[in-house]
C-alpha cells in the first residue's frame, strides 16, 4: 500500500443526540492520507455536528475515532490538534486589532515570551503561505483585511499547528469566484504535500470539481461515500434530498424548463429608488452612496455582493428602520418619510438576514412571532383587541405550509432552531402578502426540499405580479431567481446586469471592486 | 384543550416543588431553633383562614402587594426594571394625602376620586422623570428610578414634619384628610375597604391589556426583543417611556389606596416593604398577568402567618422573608434544571 492510499481518519458508528433529537446516527468516515475529502450535505444533515465531534467540540455518545490506524479519544480542541487535526469554522474566532502573525502564533507555546520576538514564527508563516498559494502579509492588523485572506489567516492557523488533516466548514459562503478558485488551488497544493482535507458544503458544484471521494451524509446518516468519477450528479443529489422530492420537475434541478416564466416581467414600476444615501453608522458598516434603482412589477430584482457592503443598510432604509437621504416611489406615493409601521401597512414585507437578533421574539411564543408586523390589521387584529382564536387558526395554518418544527404555536420561540426560525420568518412575510417583499438570504439555513419551497413561493408572486428584492449572497440563487443581478462593492452600485448576461466571474469581479 | 391543560400542569409542578422545598428548609431552622415545626407551618399557612377578621386582614395586605407587583411587572414587560415602586407609592401618597387634607369638606363623590386620582397622576409623575432621562438620554431606568425612592423619604419627612404636620402624634404623620377622602369599608367589624375592589379591577384590566389587545402585545414584543420589534415598525423607545409610566401610576395608585384606605393620613413609614414583596410577587410570577395576583395573595397569606406566628410563638417573622426568598430562588432554580 502506497502511503497516499493509506487512511489517515476513521470515524465509526458515531452517534450523537441533542435531547429527543439525534443529530448523528450510526456514522461512519473515512479519509486517506493526500486527499479532499467532499462531505455534503444539506443544512441540518449533521456535517457541523460530526466535524464538530472530530474536532472534540461535543462528545459523542458513541462510536470511534481512529487517526493513523490507532483509536484515538478527543476530548477538547486542544487535543484534536495535539492528533494533528486542524479546523477553519464559518465563523472566525479571530483577534481584530492583531496582526495576522499574532493572530496565528495565539495560543502556541512561544520561546521568547518576554520581548514577544516573532521573526522565527514570521519566517515559518512565509514559508507555509508560499508553498501553499496562501499570500498574506503577517503584520498587516486583521480589522483591515477581506474576507478571504482573514480566512487564510484561520488556514495557516491549522497549518502553523503542524496539521496533518484540515477541516474546512463551508469555506466558500463568503468568497467571490475568484477567491474561491484561488483557496482551491491552496487546498490542492496542501494534498499534493501530503496533507489531507476536509471540506464541507451543501453545493454539490464545489465538491464536484474539488473533491476526489465524496461522503454525504442526510438527517445524520451517512447516506453513501464515492470517489468522484465513480458517479453522477444525479446521484449525488438523489442521495442529498432523499426520494421526498420530484427532482425532474424541480425548480432547482430542472431550471430550464422555468426559465421562460422566470424571465418575464410586467411594464409597470413598483418601485423606484432615486440616489438613495445612508450614513455610516459606525466605521465598520459601509456607507450607501447614491443609489438608483427601479423595480417593476412582477420582477426579483437581485443584489449581489459580499457581506458588509452595504446589503443590509439597503434593506433597513428601505424598511423606514434606518434614516436615509433620497427619493422612494412605492407604487405611485412617495414613501420616503413613511415609519416602518406604515410602510408595513402599505404593503411591503421584511425578511432580515440577522435572523437572532432583527427577527425573533425569543421570549414570545411562535404565534406572536408570527404576527409581528401584522399584530394591529386582520384578521389577527380589529385595530384594539387581539382575535387569539383567529390569530391561533392561521398560526397552525402557516406552521403547517411552511413546515415549522413546533409542537404548537402557543410554543417559546426561542426553542426553535435556526432553518425552524428562518421559516418561521418567510411565513410571517409571505402570509402578509406583500406587493414588494424585501428579502435578505431567504433560504440561509434551509434544506433542499424547503429551498425549493421557497423559490416555488417567489415564483407564484411573479405570477401575481408582485416584485421582491432579492438580497442575496448565493450567486446560484440570484441566478436562478433573478431578472436583473445589481453587483454592490463598498456601498456602490457597480453594475447591473440583465438575465442571460449572468456570469459569475463577471459579477465575482464587480463585487470586488474590479470593474 | 388537552394542551393547555398540560402546559398548566407544567408550570405548576415547578411551583409545587420549589414551595415544598423552601418550606422544608424553614422548617430545619425552625427546629434548629427549638420550636414546633409542624405547629409553626400550620400558623404559617392557616392564620389568614382562622377567622374573618384575619381573612380581611390577608386581603388588605394584598391590595398594596398587587399593585406594587404589577407596577414593576408593567414595565418589566417591555424589558424595564422600575425599582422605584416604593416612591411613586409615597409620592402618590403625598399627592393623595395633600388633596384629602387641602379639600377636606368635600363630600365623598368629588373628594374619593380626586383623592385616588391625585395619587394616580403623582406615582406617574415621580415615574416618568426616570422615563424621560431613559428616552431622552438613555439613562439607566433601574438606577435612576432606586434613586429617586431615597428622595421620596426625605420628601415624605418634610411633608409629614413640616407642611402638615399632626401635632398629637410622637411619630411623623399628617393630620387626617377630610373624611369624604376615606375608602368605604366592605365588610362590617373589620378593615377591608374598597381598595380591595379597585386593586382586583386594574389586575384584570393589566391582564387583558397586555395578553389580549393590538397595544399590549407590542409592549410584549418590545420587551421579547426590541430591535426586532422596531424592524417590524414598533416605536419600542416611546412603548419604554409608557411602561414605565404606566408603572409609576399604578403605584402610585397604591399609595393613595394606603391613605385613603387604611391610614387615612400620611404617616412616614407607610410603604413598608411592600417594594422588595412586589419584586419578589413579580418575578415569582415570572412577569405573566394571569399570574400575578395568585401569588400576591399567596405572599398575602405568609405574610399575615408571619406576623400571627410571630404573636403566638415568638418564631421572628423574618422566617417567612425566607421562605418567600428561598421560593424565588427555588424557581429561577428550576428554570436552569430546565435549560439543560
Amino acid at each position: 500500500m502506497t502511503p497516499s492510499e493509506s487512511t489517515l481518519l476513521e470515524m465509526r458508528g458515531v452517534r450523537k443526540t441533542f435531547g429527543p433529537v439525534i443529530a448523528l446516527d450510526n456514522v461512519t468516515l473515512n479519509v486517506k492520507r493526500g486527499e479532499i475529502h467532499g462531505l455534503l450535505g444539506g443544512n441540518g444533515a449533521g456535517k457541523t455536528t460530526l466535524m464538530n465531534v472530530l474536532f472534540g467540540l461535543y462528545k459523542a455518545d458513541a462510536g470511534e475515532i481512529a487517526v493513523d490506524g490507532r483509536v484515538a479519544q478527543v476530548r477538547s480542541p486542544r487535543e484534536a490538534i495535539g492528533l494533528g487535526i486542524g479546523m477553519v469554522h464559518q465563523q472566525f474566532l479571530q483577534v481584530n486589532s492583531f496582526s495576522a502573525a499574532e493572530n496565528i502564533v495565539l495560543g502556541t507555546p512561544l520561546r521568547n515570551r518576554p520581548t514577544l520576538d516573532l521573526t522565527t514564527p514570521k519566517q515559518k508563516i512565509r514559508a507555509l503561505s508560499e508553498k501553499f498559494g496562501l499570500s498574506l502579509d503577517p503584520d498587516a492588523t486583521l480589522e483591515s483585511q477581506p474576507m478571504g485572506v482573514r480566512q487564510r489567516v484561520e488556514i495557516l492557523k491549522a497549518l502553523y499547528r503542524d496539521a496533518k488533516l484540515l477541516i474546512l466548514d463551508e469555506p466558500t459562503t463568503m468568497l467571490t469566484p475568484q477567491q474561491v478558485d484561488s483557496l482551491f488551488n491552496s487546498l490542492r497544493a496542501m494534498v499534493k504535500s501530503g496533507l489531507s482535507v476536509i471540506f464541507i458544503t451543501h453545493k454539490l458544484r464545489e465538491v464536484l470539481t474539488l473533491c476526489e471521494r465524496i461522503t454525504v451524509l442526510r438527517n445524520g446518516k451517512s447516506v453513501i461515500t464515492l470517489a468522484r468519477e465513480e458517479a453522477t450528479e444525479d446521484t449525488f443529489i438523489k442521495a442529498m434530498v432523499g426520494e421526498e422530492m420530484n427532482i425532474g420537475r424541480s425548480l432547482l434541478f430542472a431550471k430550464s424548463s422555468y426559465e421562460t416564466e422566470i424571465a418575464q416581467v410586467g411594464s409597470k414600476e413598483l418601485l423606484k429608488v432615486d440616489g438613495l444615501s445612508v450614513e455610516a453608522a459606525s466605521q465598520e458598516n459601509q456607507v450607501i452612496s447614491d443609489w438608483s434603482f427601479t423595480l417593476r412589477e412582477g420582477e426579483i430584482l437581485g443584489v449581489a455582493g459580499v457581506a458588509g457592503n452595504g446589503q443590509h443598510e439597503l434593506a433597513e432604509s428601505l424598511m423606514g428602520i434606518r434614516p436615509c437621504k433620497g427619493k422612494v416611489v412605492f407604487d405611485g406615493a412617495e414613501m420616503t418619510t413613511l415609519v416602518t409601521r406604515d410602510l408595513l401597512a402599505r404593503g411591503i414585507a421584511y425578511v432580515p438576514e440577522n435572523r437572532w437578533d432583527d427577527g425573533l421574539l425569543p421570549k414570545a411564543t411562535v404565534a406572536q412571532n408570527l404576527i409581528l408586523g401584522s399584530h394591529r390589521r386582520p384578521p389577527y387584529s380589529n385595530g384594539l383587541m387581539l382575535n387569539l382564536g383567529a390569530i391561533l387558526k392561521r398560526s397552525q395554518e402557516l406552521i403547517d405550509e411552511f413546515k415549522i418544527k413546533t409542537e404548537s404555536p402557543q410554543s417559546l420561540a426561542a426553542n426553535l432552531s435556526g432553518g425552524n426560525v428562518q421559516r418561521m420568518m418567510l411565513a410571517r412575510a409571505f402570509s402578509q402578502n406583500p406587493k414588494l417583499m424585501i428579502v435578505h438570504n431567504p433560504t440561509q439555513g434551509l434544506d433542499i426540499p424547503s429551498t425549493e419551497f421557497v423559490y416555488n413561493k417567489l415564483l407564484e408572486r411573479k405570477r401575481a405580479g408582485m416584485g421582491t428584492l432579492l438580497i442575496s449572497e448565493n450567486l446560484d440563487e440570484l441566478f436562478l431567481m433573478c431578472n436583473r443581478v445589481a453587483a454592490i462593492y463598498r456601498g456602490r452600485i457597480v453594475g447591473v446586469l440583465e438575465r442571460g448576461q449572468f456570469d459569475a466571474y463577471r459579477v465575482g469581479r464587480m463585487m470586488s471592486g474590479l470593474e | 384543550m388537552k394542551q393547555t391543560f398540560i402546559s398548566i400542569g407544567n408550570t405548576l409542578i415547578p411551583y409545587l416543588v420549589a414551595i415544598t422545598a423552601s418550606f422544608l428548609a424553614a422548617g430545619l431552622f425552625i427546629g434548629m431553633m427549638g420550636f414546633d415545626v409542624l405547629k409553626a407551618y400550620e400558623t404559617i399557612l392557616l392564620s389568614s383562614f382562622r377567622s374573618p377578621g384575619a381573612f380581611a386582614q390577608t386581603l388588605v395586605k394584598f391590595v398594596p402587594l398587587l399593585l406594587q407587583a404589577l407596577a414593576f411587572t408593567i414595565p418589566l414587560a417591555a424589558g424595564k426594571f422600575n425599582i422605584g415602586g416604593e416612591g411613586q407609592l409615597i409620592v402618590g401618597a403625598i399627592g393623595a394625602a395633600g388633596v384629602g387634607i387641602v379639600f377636606a369638606n368635600l363630600p365623598i363623590y368629588l373628594l374619593l376620586p380626586l383623592v385616588i386620582i391625585a395619587g394616580v397622576v403623582f406615582g406617574a409623575l415621580w415615574a416618568a422623570f426616570p422615563a424621560w432621562l431613559l428616552y431622552r438620554f438613555g439613562i439607566n431606568e433601574i438606577l435612576t428610578t432606586v434613586l429617586l425612592n431615597f428622595v421620596s423619604f426625605s420628601l415624605i419627612d418634610y411633608i409629614a414634619t413640616e407642611i402638615w404636620r399632626d401635632p398629637a402624634a410622637g411619630h411623623p404623620t399628617t393630620v387626617p384628610i377630610g373624611a369624604g377622602g376615606e375608602l368605604p369599608l366592605l365588610m362590617e367589624r373589620t378593615n377591608l375597604h374598597a381598595g380591595f375592589i379597585i386593586a382586583v379591577l386594574i389586575a384584570v384590566l393589566v391582564y387583558i391589556y397586555t395578553n389580549h389587545t393590538s397595544a399590549g402585545y407590542e409592549l410584549i414584543a418590545t420587551g421579547a426583543n426590541a430591535r426586532a420589534s422596531r424592524a417590524y415598525g414598533i416605536n419600542v423607545r416611546s412603548l419604554f417611556l409608557l411602561s414605565l409610566i404606566l408603572g409609576g401610576g399604578v403605584a402610585g395608585l397604591s399609595g393613595a389606596i394606603e391613605v385613603a384606605g387604611v391610614h387615612h393620613r400620611l404617616i412616614e413609614g407607610l410603604q413598608s416593604n411592600f417594594l422588595l414583596l412586589g419584586l419578589i410577587i413579580g418575578l415569582i410570577a415570572k412577569g405573566n398577568h394571569f399570574g400575578v395576583p395568585f401569588v400576591a395573595f399567596f405572599i398575602a397569606v405568609l405574610e399575615i402567618g408571619a406576623s400571627s406566628m410571630q404573636r403566638t410563638m415568638s418564631i421572628p417573622g423574618e422566617m417567612v422573608f425566607i421562605v418567600e426568598a428561598l421560593i424565588l430562588l427555588f424557581i429561577l432554580l428550576s428554570d436552569l434544571v430546565r435549560k439543560k
